[in-house]
């Protein structure tokens, strides 16, 4: 019935075991089984954007990644993160900026944020909004999550 | 703005929260676990009328790893529930009244066990005739969704009767005598939609009972105190009995401050014996909790040809959908806000609140107001322009000023509109033309409202103790959503005792050991909360210099607190001792340990009967009055119709900006959310069900939609009541947003537009009827 | 509302190869194809669906990537994701409209999982791949254990969510024509960044004036007419435009739906087209 199979997942550097259905997500077994609670479940759609998490080093849904399906990639949650300067520098710049409130979509918006600035380390206002905008927050407006992203880009060393 | 204090006040310091939310470590409701802990799920009606006939939970129950179900036959029928109304119970008891409506529930040993289970629960129902709108709810031969009304326990008169859930009137002057003395009438109808909160967090709650019947709660709240009077009056229990507490919250705009699942929950809870933790679905978020109350509004207004306002009369039908919640309250609220911040000598404000078979409307930021602002400030535009007036200017002429009173004689304490308006129209470079020059394929232009809301309403209080090191431990039972009233408050206790920021501890509401505190909604935390934390630092500070007094030798008026958490002679500051050494005396050797409190309910009446005549009145007791202006540049695609807001100017009088940069955030965050419920949010029902409860179906702006300009400007009127001058900015910014956007459209377009949202195919429909008249003008 | 309330959960076969994944589709009853997982694991999630058996060909090598034959001609493997197509600067010319296409899809982080045949597959109409397709006279490649066929991109959807796959085939290459130089857009009219598309417009501009034009979002597929791509490549006058806009519209087809109503759709198309053709001079001008 509820058949649960066993896949190695590479999560923040480290190789764990977990057990998972077929059905089941990523972000239930990051969440539920390695504890691993900042991914949120927002959606279950993956329109929100608050269960991003890095896959290989880009930004993707873990509402719609299939546990299972995992195994060939190195998944990033902000947890392992917390010592990356360019993440640090995002944290710092958040903080500062009053990039959020709630911060339910905060993890989210760092991953896809890190990600961006990893791709494009001298985004335009324009772009940062445009690789952002698959992240929702309800609270803020944006305004300041774009001033935060721009005044980390700055921040990095060239 | 004004400079701030030593430590605390005017600074926009960080939120106390923040290590946490950037790191990934904050605990929300979903995040939270309990040994044993159960999964919750919940059934939900298919039906939007019908009565419950039986259940039949036996192939449920037998499912592996359920070990609990209820359904409404686990409760009495006279544990109702309602903040107004008491017409709910914490599960459909002999009724369903909307699709979605919670029927029954689970706790298994998963959630996907939980959901299979309650899939299997099998429910007979008798179908009854759905009302779905208000007109036809209050037709005379509508079928009756509530027969036991009469029986409710209600808060105030109401007026209930068939599917009429309440009605509420306001008469100031005499508006007849103000038609007739009205150079220009001008009346319309006006339509606003259903809006989706859409928290990034869903609604759901963890309760656990201990061995000796004591159940702990923490759920997704803005109130610990709302929620544990729900959940103890639709569960028949001792309100000593239950312990609410908070984990962080994923916002709120009024969804969370009346109850969702937390009964539920607890009766799980309490059934299986074990802890449950139930989360709702985002559609389950859409389908079962609340939303925005759809307006219709009729709105008239008599003006002088030299453009003096005579008379306004508002009426409005409200839906309030199948349970009365917090939508008396806002039929009233809106009713006192709707004639505007203008001086009219005649008003006569009315309205009915309908039940209906559709989900529950009740708290959303702006609480109705947003809905009348819409249609009194788009017809203060139309009135301007027919009588040449520049629509600023027509506003200043008729606006309250200091010393005036609100609707009903309430005197406002602090007054700060012109200069709201005044900093718009120069930010925005405001001339008498509005409109701004055209694309090649969209016309564009600016447009401004005006609006009001409250800060003070119902009560609240503070402790603050003093510990044995002279740290301060601030309790005040206030939830903080993200708008960052922990930080705010901490701020006040701060500044009060001037002591640095990181001396003061805010403790986590609890129903346990915190103070009363109505709720974190109507924008009122920081004047009502704010206050009572001021009023409990002086109690220390009081106590603090008794102590150094009899420690000092000296007379406690002649000491005075310093920075730094010292306490010294006035003018001799090396004659000091530390709170530390105080609160050392007080715990040890005389007078006991040091607590400062402060309770209070807010008591100013909303209504003078000497000036005003009121049946059902919802908030007797209710002001603050904040106030905000916006200019919106708005450009639209004639190709498409779709709106676009480029530019936008927010100036909100907030009293005293106590955080500037979190007062920035609530303006900005308020503007955003208001340009959705303005250009395109909307829950649509399909007959009886909703046809968009989906973040696929249902959209909220993305950064792509957010003006690429946003300016949120602070005028500070320092309240002669409010916490150093502060008073509120929670939902003020939200309330002229769909009038200042709607404006500027009408401008551009040369049209009036009167039902929201400003969908790109209405804005069509009006562009296209506007080229076939100018092609027919043409054709002559 | 949701829930089937799964407690039984589906088998998922992660093969190496297309002709293990086509075997597998083949002889397992109810076997799903899973690509990107955007669409395909939403509806598990919502209970909308409840797969018994999944394959998901994210390990099939073959299925990814886009290729420049030695003719000019571009394969995409069905499992190229949507971000690398809207980056891959050899879609240019006339098929840099797939790019623009891509560009546009839902958020950066769906734009990174989901797949140009996973998409084409799951023939919602709001989708931003279709017309654009369309526009480059594509031809799907579709493979089953027993054989590959291919068909126009222009005979692939039949109706509402239906496309000519049978049970057992998958998408396996898109292939595209050798770009012709000039310019393609992609002008797309939604609520908001990422929805799907009210209306769309997928257009090409090639430097002889020779137009393509495909309009989405007004039908189960991709409205598109050679003759009105007759029309608007003798010229773009008003009357001609308007003509065009005619043919287009006569197979228009759409439905109301929460983002617009099938009259409002219809009432687009000349002015969505109007403006593509504005647009798409402009930048021909600024190419040129």
């Amino acid at each position: 019935m509820n058949q649960r199979s066993v896949v190695t997942l590479t999560i923040n550097g480290a190789v764990v075991e977990a057990r998972a259905a077929a059905s089941q997500t990523l972000l239930t077994v990051i969440r539920d089984q390695l504890l691993l609670t900042s991914a949120k479940r927002g959606c279950d759609q993956g329109a929100c954007g608050a269960c991003t998490v890095l896959a290989d080093g880009r930004a993707v849904r873990s509402c719609l990644s299939l546990a299972l399906d995992c195994d060939d990639k190195r998944i990033d949650t902000i947890e392992g993160l917390g010592e990356d300067p360019t993440m640090q520098t995002l944290q710092r710049a958040f903080i500062s900026g009053g990039a959020f409130q709630c911060g339910f979509c905060t993890p989210g918006m760092l991953l896809a944020a890190f990600a961006l600035l990893t791709n494009n380390p001298r985004p335009s206002e324009a772009d940062v909004r445009y690789a952002l905008s698959g992240n929702l927050c309800r609270c803020t407006g944006y305004k300041k999550i774009v001033e935060a992203v721009l005044g980390a880009a700055r921040a990095l060393p060239r | 703005m004004s400079k701030h204090g030593d430590f605390g006040i005017g600074k926009s310091a960080v939120q106390i929260e923040a290590q946490e939310k950037v790191s990934g470590a904050a605990q929300y409701i979903a995040d939270l676990y309990r040994p044993n802990m159960l999964f919750g799920a919940v059934l939900q009606s298919p039906h939007a009328h019908a009565r419950i006939l039986n259940y039949d939970v036996s192939s449920a129950l037998s499912m592996p790893g359920v070990r609990a179900i209820v359904t409404g036959d686990d409760l009495q029928e006279h544990w109702r529930i309602g903040a107004f109304i008491k017409d709910e119970h914490a599960l459909a008891k002999g009724k369903v009244r909307y699709v979605g409506e919670a029927v029954a529930a689970v706790a298994a040993e998963s959630e996907a066990k939980a959901r299979a289970a309650a899939a299997a629960i099998e429910v007979r129902y008798e179908e009854l005739p759905a009302v779905l709108s208000p007109e036809t709810a209050l037709a005379s031969d509508a079928a009756v969704i509530h027969e036991k009304a009469s029986e409710y326990i209600k808060v105030f008169d109401t007026g209930t009767s068939g599917n009429l859930c309440s009605r509420t009137s306001f008469r100031e002057g005499n508006v007849d005598q103000g038609w007739r003395d009205s150079d220009l009438i001008f009346e319309a109808r006006y339509e606003t939609q259903p809006q989706a909160h859409v928290s990034l967090e869903p609604c759901g709650a963890l309760a656990e009972m201990d061995a000796n019947g004591r159940v702990s709660l923490w759920s997704a709240n803005q109130s610990v105190f709302r929620v544990q009077a729900n959940v103890c009056e639709s569960l028949g229990m001792p309100m000593a009995r239950l312990r609410c507490l908070t984990p962080r919250i994923g916002a709120g705009f009024g969804n969370k401050m009346e109850p969702h699942v937390q009964p539920i929950a607890v009766l799980l809870a309490m059934k299986a014996k074990r802890p449950v933790k139930l989360i709702l679905s985002r559609e389950q978020d859409f389908e079962m909790v609340r939303a925005r109350h759809p307006f219709q509004i009729r709105f008239k207004t008599g003006v002088k040809r030299d453009g003096t306002l005579v008379a306004r009369e508002v009426e409005v039908l409200v839906d309030g959908g199948a349970f009365a919640d917090d939508s008396p309250g806002v039929l009233g609220y809106a009713l006192l806000m709707s004639c505007g911040p203008y001086r009219i000598r005649h008003a006569y404000c009315h309205g009915r609140l309908a039940y209906t078979n559709k989900m529950r409307f009740g708290a959303f930021r702006g609480f109705g107001v947003p809905q009348v602002t819409f249609a009194g400030e788009t017809q203060i535009d139309e009135i301007a322009d027919a009588l040449g007036l520049d629509p600023i200017e027509f506003r200043l002429k008729n606006l309250k000023r200091e010393g005036d009173s609100w609707l009903g004689g309430q005197p406002i304490d602090s007054n700060g509109l012109a200069e709201c308006l005044d900093r718009v129209r120069k930010a925005s470079g405001w001339t008498g033309k509005r409109r701004l020059p055209n694309g090649e394929n969209s016309r564009r232009a600016l447009g401004v409202s005006c609006s009001a809301h409250i800060s003070g309403l119902l009560s609240t209080g503070a402790i603050i103790r003093l510990l044995e090191d002279g740290t301060v431990l601030l309790n005040t039972g206030s939830v903080d959503i993200g708008q960052g009233s922990n930080t705010v408050l901490s701020q006040i206790c701060a500044e009060a005792l001037r002591i640095p920021l990181d001396r003061v501890s805010i403790a986590s509401p609890d129903t346990d050991g915190s103070p009363y505190n109505w709720g974190t909604t109507a924008s009122r935390v920081t004047y009502m909360t704010g206050t009572s934390v001021l009023r409990a630092a002086a109690e220390v500070e009081q106590k603090i210099k008794d102590h150094a007094a009899e420690i000092l030798e000296c007379a406690p008026a002649d000491l005075e607190l310093i920075p730094g958490g010292l306490v010294a002679v006035k003018g001799i500051s090396h004659r000091n001792i530390s709170f530390a050494a105080v609160s050392g005396r007080a715990h040890w050797a005389a007078g006991g340990p040091i607590i400062g409190s402060h309770s209070w309910v807010f008591d100013q009446k909303t209504i003078d009967p000497k000036r005003a005549s009121v049946i059902g009145l919802p908030f007797p007791q209710i002001g603050g009055f904040v106030f905000n202006a916006i200019v919106a540049d708005v450009e639209i695609d004639e190709s498409t119709g779709k709106c676009r807001v480029n530019r936008a100017w927010s100036a909100c009088d907030v009293g005293r900006a106590i955080n500037p940069q979190m007062v920035e955030g609530q303006i900005e965050g308020a503007f955003v959310q208001g340009l959705g419920f303005a250009l395109f949010e909307e829950l649509v029902w399909n007959g009886a069900q909703i046809a968009n409860p989906s973040l696929m179906d249902y959209k909220i702006p993305t950064f792509v939609e957010a003006p690429s300009e946003l300016h949120a400007i602070i005028v500070e009127s320092k309240d002669p009541r409010g916490p150093y001058g502060a008073k509120s900015v929670g939902e003020i910014g939200i309330n002229g947003v769909a009038a200042a956007i709607t404006n500027a459209v009408n401008t551009a377009l040369d049209v009036r537009l009167r039902r929201l949202p400003l969908t790109p195919q209405r804005v069509l429909t009006v562009i296209l009827e506007r080229e076939l008249t100018a092609e027919a003008a043409r054709a002559q | 509302m949701a829930s089937i309330g799964i407690a039984s959960s589906p088998a998922l076969f992660r093969p190496r190869t297309l002709t293990e994944a086509l075997e597998l589709l083949a002889t397992i009853p109810g076997a799903r194809p899973l690509s990107g997982g955007a669409s395909l694991v939403a509806m598990m999630n919502a209970g909308l669906i409840a797969p018994t058996t999944l394959v998901s060909l994210t390990r099939v090598a073959e299925l990814s990537g886009l290729h420049v034959s030695p003719e000019g001609t571009i394969s995409i493997g069905a499992a190229t994701r949507h971000n690398a197509i809207a980056t891959d600067g050899r879609l240019s010319g006339t098929t840099s409209v797939l790019s623009r296409a891509a560009a546009q899809i839902a958020g950066e982080a769906v734009r990174n999982m989901g797949t140009i045949g996973g998409a084409i597959a799951h023939a919602d109409p709001g989708l931003d791949f279709p017309p654009a397709l369309y526009v480059t006279d594509a031809m799907v490649g579709i493979a089953s254990n027993s054989g590959r066929r291919y068909v126009s991109i222009r005979e692939f959807f039949v109706d509402w969510y239906t496309t000519v796959l049978r049970p057992g085939e998958i998408v396996v290459v898109l292939e595209i024509p050798k770009p012709k130089p000039g310019v393609a857009l992609y002008l797309k009219h939604a609520r908001v960044a990422g929805d799907f598309a009210i209306a769309s417009v997928a257009l090409s501009l090639t430097r002889q004036g020779e137009v393509r034009v495909a309009i989405g979002g007004c039908g189960p597929a991709p409205l598109a007419s050679p003759e009105a791509d007759r029309i608007l490549s003798s010229d773009m006058s008003v009357t001609s435009v308007r003509r065009a806009a005619e043919v287009l519209a006569e197979l228009a087809n759409p439905v109301d739906d929460v983002r617009g109503t099938a009259d409002y759709r219809k009432l687009l198309i000349p002015r969505m087209l109007t403006r593509a053709l504005q647009n798409g001079v402009a930048a021909a001008r600024v190419a040129a």
